[in-house]
C-alpha cells in the first residue's frame, strides 16, 4: 500500500489558487443580459427562414445565408460556453481543454468529409 | 489533506466552496466533467457528420428527406425553450452560491421543467415526422437524423434526471452551499447539451 509523503504533498494546488481565474462569477443581471441577446440572435437566424430574401443573408446562391447562420451559430456557442460554462472567468485551462475537443471534432469532420467525399455534391 | 469552507460575502456575486489539494488546482469532479464534454464533443462531431454526408436520399422511393419534413416554426420555438432553460440553470448556480435554497430549487424545478418541455416537442416532432413516412429505417438520411437528434434527445433526460436529483437532494438539506460545485458541475452538462443543439439547430434544421 502506497503512503503519501511530504514531498508528494508539496505539489499538490489547492482548488482556491487562481491561477488566472477570476474570483468571483457575475452577477444575476448580467446572466439575464447575456440569455436576452442569445434570445435576440435566435430571432435573427428564425429571420433567415421567415424572409429569405432579405438583402443581409441572401447574396452568393446560398453563400450569404450558410455564411450568416454558421456566424450566429458561432456567436451563440461561444457565448453560452464563455458567460454560463464560465469560461472566461475559471482557469484558462479549461478553456483549452474544452477547445481542444471542438477542434478535434472540427478535424473529424473534415476528414471523414474528404476521406468520402462528402465536399463535392453527388459524389456519396 | 483538510478541507476549508470558504465564503466571500464581499463581493457582487458571493461564491461559497470547499477549496482542498489537486494535482492541477481545479477539483477532480469539475476537471473530469470537463474531459469528459471534450470528449462528447467528439461525440456529437461524429454523428453531425454522419447527417451532413447521408443527408440526402438516393433515391425519392426511399421516402422524404428530413428537410422536407421539417416545421422550423415548431423547432425554434423548442430551441428558445433550451435556450432559456441554460438562464434557469446558470441562475440555479448563482443562488446556491449565494445559499438560498429556496431560489436553488425554484431555478432547478424550472430548469428540468424547460427540458421536459424540449423533450416533449421532440418526441412530438418524431411522431409527425414517422407519420409524415419518415420512419427509422425509411433512408440512411433519415437513420442519421433520428440517431444524432435522438442522442441529443437521451442527453437532454438524462440532465433532467440530474437535475430532479439535486432537487432532492436540496429538500433534504444534502445540498449546502458548500457543495454548490456539485450544482455548477451538473450546470456544465446542462449548458453543453444547449450549445450543442445550438450547432444542431443550425447546422441540421437551418442551413439548406
Amino acid at each position: 500500500m502506497e503512503t503519501q509523503t511530504a514531498d508528494d504533498r508539496s505539489q499538490t494546488i489547492s482548488t482556491g489558487f487562481l491561477d488566472g481565474a477570476r474570483k468571483n462569477y457575475p452577477r444575476e443581471v448580467q446572466y439575464v443580459i447575456v440569455a436576452l441577446a442569445l434570445a435576440a440572435i435566435t430571432g435573427l437566424e428564425i429571420a433567415t427562414y421567415a424572409a429569405p430574401g432579405f438583402p443581409l443573408w441572401n447574396w452568393g446562391e446560398k453563400a450569404g445565408l450558410v455564411s450568416f447562420l454558421l456566424l450566429l451559430m458561432a456567436i451563440k456557442f461561444w457565448t453560452v460556453a464563455y458567460f454560463f460554462m464560465h469560461l472566461r472567468f475559471d482557469k484558462p485551462i479549461l478553456t483549452r481543454l474544452f477547445y481542444s475537443g471542438v477542434i478535434l471534432a472540427i478535424g473529424v469532420y473534415v476528414a471523414v468529409m474528404a476521406t468520402l467525399h462528402g465536399f463535392r455534391a453527388g459524389q456519396h | 489533506m483538510a478541507d476549508t469552507a470558504v465564503v466571500d460575502h464581499d463581493a457582487g456575486a458571493p461564491h461559497a466552496h470547499i477549496e482542498h489539494d489537486t494535482n492541477t488546482g481545479i477539483s477532480n469532479t469539475k476537471l473530469g466533467m470537463w474531459i469528459f464534454l471534450a470528449s462528447e464533443c467528439l461525440l456529437f462531431g461524429g454523428l453531425i457528420t454522419t447527417y451532413l454526408l447521408y443527408k440526402t436520399p438516393i433515391s425519392v422511393e426511399q421516402g422524404p428527406a428530413p428537410h422536407q419534413v421539417y416545421d422550423i416554426p415548431f423547432t425554434s420555438v423548442s430551441s428558445f425553450v433550451l435556450l432559456m432553460s441554460s438562464l434557469t440553470m446558470v441562475l440555479a448556480v448563482a443562488a446556491i452560491e449565494r445559499g438560498d435554497h429556496h431560489r436553488v430549487r425554484t431555478w432547478l424545478v424550472a430548469t428540468a421543467l424547460l427540458g421536459a418541455t424540449f423533450i416533449a416537442g421532440q418526441i412530438y416532432e418524431f411522431t409527425v415526422f414517422v407519420g409524415e413516412g419518415m420512419g427509422y429505417t425509411t433512408s440512411r438520411s433519415s437513420s442519421a437524423f433520428y440517431t444524432l437528434t435522438g442522442f441529443h434527445g437521451v442527453h437532454v433526460t438524462v440532465g433532467i434526471i440530474m437535475l430532479v436529483s439535486l432537487v432532492l437532494l436540496s429538500m433534504r438539506g444534502k445540498l449546502p452551499e458548500h457543495r454548490s460545485e456539485t450544482v455548477e458541475t451538473v450546470g456544465l452538462y446542462w449548458h453543453f447539451v444547449d450549445v450543442v443543439w445550438i450547432v444542431i439547430f443550425a447546422v441540421v434544421y437551418l442551413i439548406p
